[in-house]
Order: structure tokens, then C-alpha cells, then sequence
């Protein structure tokens, strides 16, 4: 094993996937040698592969997809970057109307092997068009399929699986894990679709959490083990499909749940999570589902505001206590 | 009037055999709709036959082209099989898209379709990567993009527009001019009337063709591909022509007036093309009145199958989502039980 950050982990997979595959290339904004990407997600990539395969394009987020989209129709497998989740607004029509139906409407002529990356969520102060959450809206998307990696051995396995997919992958990366480290072996690895990881094994109370919530999750979890509450968190990896037998699994061990998401809470993912539980798993449950998940507001500038309405540590440690009927 | 070298390059007969097939096939459709017989949405493209059949037929089998909603035309010009096409717009089970996307989606990849669309100038970026794709795989295949009016102040073509510059891609821009935006007329949605100056302000050349004149617009399309061939960069087409119906069955044709309707009823592309085969005398009016009864004979026959073709089962509705069989059926079950 070696221990690389989450940054490392995407550029790997996709300078891997590049080497292996030549139909395999990167379009988007910023994304060649010496920059590398606003996120510096594909640097010391271009200047190995060439410049012909990764495509530095114009501002112009529906064209990106569109023209990705076009190339995967026609013997490619792109790589798009949308450099911010935020902006993925500018190309909702190619991703739902197009990216996603191709193949259905046209009665299953084609395949789409097209994955689109980007990055969400906050914790930089990025304010109200840099920060949100919106993987509940891509998941709204029949079509697609959505992973949203926590750790770098998970972002390099999914993503290396999404570039080998024959559908469309948005895959969904945050800001605020690009520079923490874990673990990967040393060669080659993949990580299946619908498969959610256990990140801590405990009895009491089940937490799933996405993306950087699970490294909240995780921190509340040792946090509620000093009063003796043992937290099961669930990483599901891929929101799309979503593996429901894990998590209902845990549950009928723990028989409580809190699901903690980043997006704001009204329509979120949680809430699709805590419907399919508890429909599921009513007779498992001994406490009403908690959901802990942003304010619904628009994500604000000030860092003591930000911190207000992004979910916390805090928030989940209260929530699962309340699943335990502790206040 | 085009060079008749034009004739060394392409039939004229089979130019006008296309006309007519798409010209049948959109009465048919007009026909069968206000019968009740047709589902959905319909936009017809009469009136518009010189400049999917001239344009599409300067493409090779292997090129791509992406098309609108008013899009039977140009599809059936690309090579879609009429039978396919008009069993999809029943809905019927072997539709081209297996009646998963009727009048406005109708797609044959095989034939390099990459699809007709709903959205306006949703198919031009769809295109400019088809281009960008050929170009990366080092082949000589073009792309073509038609787009509308409606599409000339969306962001899309413009971007488009800029990209395929920008990488000198084997892509051409079709505009298929005619004169109004659904019910809007030009001058309420476009800055100057002359758009091929915007492609001069992207940098690629532009050709004003008359889009009634289907040999007119063979030559400006073949040259442009030629071009992209050639590694020489996008072409810009703008093709002026006119829509004999309304934007679609539900318009009541309140928003042109009827002496500009009728004017260009006078202009019709397939009456042109004919008249020019006679002066030449390349064939006899009877050789043209067969072509006409072998086109509206298959198109009988074609009515008669499609009609007869079973409709899917509802339960198709829930294949081809995925390609992923495995995961795809995981994605899409939901509470109301139904799984593929």
C-alpha cells in the first residue's frame, strides 16, 4: 500500500485509464500542463500523454458535455470536467436531456461511455455559486449513474470503473478532500458500482453519510464512542445505484439511523435514503429517522455563517444521541 | 444556376427521388395525424426538401449529421429507412427508436444519424464532438449540424460555432433559413438579418444558398465538406428556404401571411428540380411521373405495415435506460415494483 491524497487518486486513475486506453481523453477548462486544472485534478498529465488527449476548451460548459457527449456517440470514452459542480446549472440541458436519454430514445442504438467530473460542496468560503451540494438533482436524473467518493482509495477505484462503464458517470468529487490522505495498493484496482463500504463497524446507531460528510461522520463516531455509543457508518460510494442491502442491513443491527448529506435538506438525498428505509425497515426502527444536512439556505460568504449552515460534527453527534433518546 | 459538373458528382434523378420520398412521407404523417392515427408532437418540413436531400446527399454513409425537431427530412435524406421511421411515429414496436422517441427523436446511428432533438441547437455541440471525434481518430469523416431559425440567438451555436473554429474540425453549420422562429418573425429575434456574418466573425466561411434550389445547395455542401476533408476547418451554410406549414399541426397559420405562404408554395424545390431535369432533358416527364408513383406506392405499403406493426408492451418502457443490465435494473427499481 502507499498513501497518496484525493487529488493524487483522481489524477491517477485518469493518467492510468489514459495509458491504457487510447481512446480514453480529458475536455475541459484549464485542465493542461503547467495548470493542471483549477483543482490541479489532472496535472502532470498532459505533459505525459500529450496535448492531443487532454483538450483545454473554451468557457462553455453545455458544449463541453454536448461535444463530450458526441465524441462518446462516435468510438470515444471522454473525460469531462466541469470545473465546479455550480456550473453544471450552465449545462443542465446537455447532461439531462441529452447525455442522459440518448440511448433511451433512441430505443437503445448506443452507448454512452462518457464520464463527467466535478467538483461540489464547502468549507472555503467559495459562498453561494462555488460551494452547493447538488447531487440529489443529478440523482433526479434517470440515466445516469452518480458515484461520490469520501477517501482516495475509493476515488481512484470508482473512478478507473466509471472511465470502463459503457453509461454515463457523473462523478462527483469535493473540494474540501482533495488534500486528505489514505491508502491504495500499489498496482492495479478497481472498485465496483453499488457496492457501499462500512467505514466503522459499531451497534448502536447507524450513520450513512457522502463524500466529506463521512469524514465528519467519522470524527462524531469516535466522539460518541466516549459515551459509549458505537456508530456503524455507511459510505454508500455510488449514490446511483445505491446499495440498499447494506444499509438496511446495519440497520437491522443498530435499529436507528441518521443520514447525513451536504445538499440542502429540502428534497435532498437524505430524504430519498430515509424514505426507502423506512418503507424497507419500518418494523427495524426504534426512533424516527435524523437527517443532518445543510440549511436551507444559499451557502454564505462569512466562514462563521458557512460553518452555521453547512451540516457539522456537532450536528451529527446530536442527531444520533436523539436517535437514542438522549437530548 | 449550378455548374452542370454537378451531374458528374451526383444523379440528379436520385436527388429527386429523395425529395419526393421525404415530400410523401411528410403527407403521409399530415394525413395520419389528423386522423387521430399518430401520437405526440409534429413539424413538417415541406417546403424544405432542397436543403436536407442537397445537403445530406454531399455526405458519405459514414458521416455524422444531427438534426431538429422538424427533422423527418433530414433524417430519411441521411438514409433512416422510411419504414422505420414512419412505424416510429405510430409508436410501433420496430420503430427506428423502438418507439421510444418519435416525431422529434428519430436517430439511426448506423446511417451516422446522431439524432434529430427536441431542444433547440441541442444538436449542434452533439455534432461539433462527432467532428472533434473524427478528427481524433485521424479519419476523413465530417459532421454536419442542421439547425433553424429558433436556434440562431441560442448559446449553443455560438459555441459551437467558436469550438469547431477553434480546433479547425471537419464540421458544417446548416442553417436552414426559413424566415420564422416558430410563430416569430426574424426581425423579433435576430440582430441582423444577415447571419452568415457571424460565421465571417468566427473566422469560417460562409455560403448564402437558395435552399429551394436543391443542386444549389449539393454544391455549397460538397464544397464545404471537401473543405473539412481536407483539414481546412468549419463551413458555415446558410440556406434559405420556407416551411409550407405552420410551426407545427397545432398551429393554425395565423402568424405568416397567406400571400408570403403562397408566394413560396411557387418556389417549390421539387417542381424546380424537375423542370430543370425536362430543359436538360435528362428524363421524360413519364420517367418522373414513375419516380413519383414508386415513391407514393412504398409509401402506401409503408402506411400499411406501420399500422399493422404491434406496439411495444408497456413494460419496455423500462429497457435501454442502461446499458448496464445489472446495475441499470438496480438504478431504475423503484416502490412501484416494477423492475425490467
Amino acid at each position: 500500500m502507499t498513501e497518496i491524497t484525493y487529488r493524487e487518486a483522481i489524477r491517477d486513475a485518469q493518467r492510468e485509464e489514459l495509458e491504457r486506453d487510447p481512446k480514453v481523453f480529458l475536455i475541459g477548462e484549464d485542465l493542461r500542463d503547467p495548470w493542471g486544472g483549477a483543482y490541479k485534478t489532472t496535472q502532470n498529465i498532459s505533459a505525459v500523454v500529450g496535448n492531443d488527449r487532454v483538450i483545454n476548451t473554451p468557457i462553455a460548459e453545455e458544449s463541453i458535455v454536448g461535444a463530450a457527449l458526441g465524441a462518446a456517440l462516435t468510438g470515444l470514452r471522454p473525460v469531462a470536467e466541469l470545473q465546479y459542480l455550480d456550473f453544471v446549472m450552465r449545462a443542465m440541458d446537455a447532461v439531462v436531456n441529452q447525455v442522459a436519454k440518448v440511448r433511451y430514445m433512441s430505443g437503445g442504438q448506443v452507448t454512452v461511455p462518457l464520464v463527467i467530473r466535478a467538483q461540489g460542496g464547502g468549507g472555503r468560503s467559495s459562498a453561494a455559486q462555488h460551494g452547493n451540494s447538488l447531487e440529489a438533482w443529478l440523482c433526479h436524473v434517470p440515466g445516469l449513474f452518480i458515484a461520490m467518493p469520501a477517501t482516495p482509495y475509493d476515488a481512484k477505484g470508482l473512478l478507473k470503473t466509471a472511465i470502463r462503464m459503457d453509461d454515463p458517470v457523473f462523478f462527483i468529487e469535493h473540494k474540501m478532500l482533495y488534500m486528505t490522505k489514505g491508502e491504495v495498493p500499489e498496482g492495479e484496482y478497481t472498485i465496483p458500482f453499488g457496492v457501499a463500504d462500512v467505514k466503522r463497524r459499531g451497534g448502536d446507531v447507524t450513520i450513512v453519510a457522502t463524500s466529506r460528510m463521512v469524514l465528519y461522520a467519522l470524527e462524531a463516531a469516535e466522539e460518541l464512542a466516549k459515551e459509549g455509543i458505537e456508530a456503524e457508518i455507511i459510505d454508500p460510494r455510488t449514490l446511483v445505484p445505491l446499495d440498499e442491502a447494506a444499509i438496511l442491513e446495519s440497520v437491522h443491527k443498530t435499529n436507528r439511523l441518521v443520514v447525513v448529506s451536504e445538499g440542502v435538506e429540502r428534497c435532498g438525498w437524505a430524504a430519498e435514503c430515509v424514505a426507502m428505509v423506512q418503507k424497507c425497515a419500518f418494523s427495524d426502527l426504534d426512533a424516527p429517522i435524523e437527517r443532518v444536512c445543510s440549511l436551507n439556505v444559499p451557502l454564505p460568504f462569512q466562514p462563521d455563517m458557512e460553518r452555521f449552515v453547512l451540516p457539522s460534527v456537532a450536528d451529527i453527534i446530536k442527531a444520533a444521541r436523539l436517535t437514542l433518546g438522549k437530548v | 444556376m449550378p455548374a452542370l459538373s454537378t451531374t458528374e458528382k451526383v444523379d440528379w434523378l436520385d436527388l429527386y427521388r429523395v425529395m419526393q420520398r421525404v415530400r410523401k412521407f411528410e403527407q403521409a404523417a399530415f394525413q395520419l395525424y389528423t386522423g387521430g392515427k399518430l401520437p405526440g408532437f409534429l413539424h413538417l418540413s415541406i417546403g424544405q426538401e432542397g436543403t436536407s436531400v442537397g445537403a445530406c446527399a454531399a455526405l458519405r454513409p459514414d458521416d455524422y449529421m444531427a438534426s431538429t425537431h422538424r427533422g423527418h427530412g433530414d433524417t430519411i435524406a441521411k438514409g433512416v429507412s422510411v419504414q422505420a421511421a414512419l412505424t416510429e411515429l405510430f409508436g410501433g414496436a420496430s420503430g427506428v427508436c423502438h418507439a421510444k422517441g418519435g416525431s422529434m427523436h428519430i436517430a439511426d446511428f448506423s446511417q451516422g444519424i446522431l439524432g434529430a432533438n427536441g431542444i433547440i441547437a441541442a444538436g449542434v455541440p452533439i455534432a461539433v464532438g462527432a467532428a472533434l471525434s473524427a478528427k481524433y481518430r485521424k479519419t476523413d469523416q465530417v459532421a454536419l449540424a442542421f439547425f433553424g431559425d429558433g436556434a440562431t440567438g441560442c448559446g449553443p451555436l455560438h459555441e459551437g460555432m467558436n469550438m469547431a473554429m477553434l480546433w479547425s474540425l471537419p464540421m458544417i453549420f446548416v442553417r436552414q433559413n426559413n424566415h420564422y422562429a416558430e410563430s416569430t418573425p426574424r426581425a423579433e429575434y435576430q440582430g441582423i438579418p444577415d447571419v452568415a456574418r457571424w460565421a465571417a466573425g468566427y473566422g469560417m466561411p460562409a455560403q448564402k444558398v437558395d435552399g429551394n434550389d436543391v443542386l444549389a445547395v449539393y454544391n455549397a455542401v460538397a464544397e464545404a465538406v471537401e473543405r473539412g476533408r481536407r483539414g481546412e476547418g468549419p463551413s458555415f451554410i446558410d440556406s434559405e428556404t420556407y416551411r409550407w406549414f405552420g410551426h407545427n399541426i397545432g398551429d393554425p397559420g395565423t402568424a405568416r401571411p397567406k400571400e408570403e405562404v403562397e408566394l413560396w408554395k411557387t418556389r417549390d424545390p421539387i417542381a424546380r428540380l424537375r423542370q430543370k431535369i425536362l430543359a436538360l432533358g435528362m428524363a421524360s416527364d413519364a420517367q418522373l411521373d414513375a419516380i413519383d408513383q414508386q415513391e407514393d406506392a412504398a409509401m402506401q405499403q409503408a402506411i400499411v405495415i406501420a399500422e399493422a406493426e404491434p406496439k411495444p408492451p408497456p413494460q419496455a418502457a423500462l429497457d435501454d435506460v442502461y446499458s448496464d443490465r445489472e446495475l441499470g435494473a438496480r438504478a431504475i427499481k423503484g416502490l412501484r415494483g416494477v423492475s425490467p
